[in-house]
């Protein structure tokens, strides 16, 4: 036997580990998945709104402009946190954003928003969870990017973060 | 003594283990015909739960899980079949919520390459014996 090849399980082994190291120290959320919706377009839905008297037609809202699209609930303590950044988009930036009220009461969520602010331009409210799982979603608060050909570009699950906002903008100037 | 006791853990856990002890499944979520709720609870252990993410929504109390369960027998009242169940969770969730990674032409390594490394490894070992028995 070839003294030399014993060398070369200890390098596939130096490879394998530096290989775990990386995915150890890089940035990453093994929780967070890639939306099977990416490229795809707005799951259709129709619902009742709170805000309005007259229903949420996704075919009429969507397919114009950049539109956010945020799935929020008063009960949801994350929700609370990223509101202000919620609120930078429609206020600074200009952004449409059309926040689903996922299970949750109707007052608590009005009163919820006369407190910290409305920057939603409609709330269609999803009362079942029916509509949020046509999204893919699997924990509130997620948000979603929808260009203006009504096509869904980009998906965060979790709060929106300085980072992720900084991020949200960069992706919409691009898209744009 | 000591090894009594043992005996007797190891008998337990055996239990547990071959028991199907899932009482997630609430009594309202139940459908009245028991065909269709075995090709339910047949459904829900395949599908992943996206919140635990290592539980089927079979095992798991989330409320996403429990939307799920009842959405599949809604599915199956309507008269859908399991594989028109089956493309709905995946055109939304994708295919990590099946536990069981599909066959499919991207995931041929996955399914495949233990195989392989298992036959590298007989050979490997075949012919260091050869080698060794010249010796």
């Amino acid at each position: 036997m070839k003294k030399h090849l014993l060398i070369i399980p200890s390098i596939l082994f130096l490879l394998i580990l530096s290989i775990f190291f990386y995915l150890l120290i890089i940035e990453r959320n093994p929780f967070e998945l890639p939306s099977n919706l990416l490229d795809k377009n707005v799951p259709n839905f129709e619902a009742e709104s709170l805000l309005k008297n007259k229903n949420f037609i996704s075919s009429k809202e969507f397919g114009n402009e950049i539109i956010l699209v945020n799935f929020f609930a008063s009960w949801c303590g994350p929700c609370r946190d990223e509101h202000i950044y919620i609120k930078r988009f429609s206020n600074e930036k200009g952004i449409r954003v059309i926040g689903i009220n996922y299970k949750d009461s109707s007052g608590n969520a009005i009163e919820w928003l006369k407190n910290l602010g409305n920057p939603y331009s409609d709330v269609p409210i999803d009362k079942n969870g029916r509509i949020a799982i046509d999204w893919g979603v699997y924990g509130i608060p997620e948000t979603f990017i929808v260009n203006s050909k009504g096509i869904i570009k980009y998906r965060h699950v979790g709060p929106i973060t300085k980072k992720i906002y900084k991020k949200i903008n960069l992706l919409i100037k691009e898209i744009k | 003594m000591i090894n009594k006791t043992f005996i007797i853990i190891i008998f337990i856990c055996l239990i547990q283990f071959f028991s199907n002890n899932s009482y997630t499944v609430e009594p309202d979520e139940v459908l009245e015909n028991q065909k269709q709720e075995l090709r339910a609870r047949d459904i829900s252990k395949n599908i992943r739960c996206m919140v635990c993410q290592n539980q089927s929504i079979d095992e798991s109390n989330a409320p996403l899980a429990k939307d799920l369960r009842i959405l599949i027998r809604n599915k199956i009242k309507e008269g859908n079949r399991n594989e028109e169940i089956y493309k709905f969770l995946t055109d939304r969730y994708g295919d990590f919520i099946l536990l069981k990674p599909p066959f499919k032409l991207s995931t041929l390594a996955l399914w495949f390459l233990p195989f392989i490394f298992f036959i590298i490894g007989v050979l490997i070992v075949f012919s260091h014996n050869k080698k060794s028995r010249k010796i």
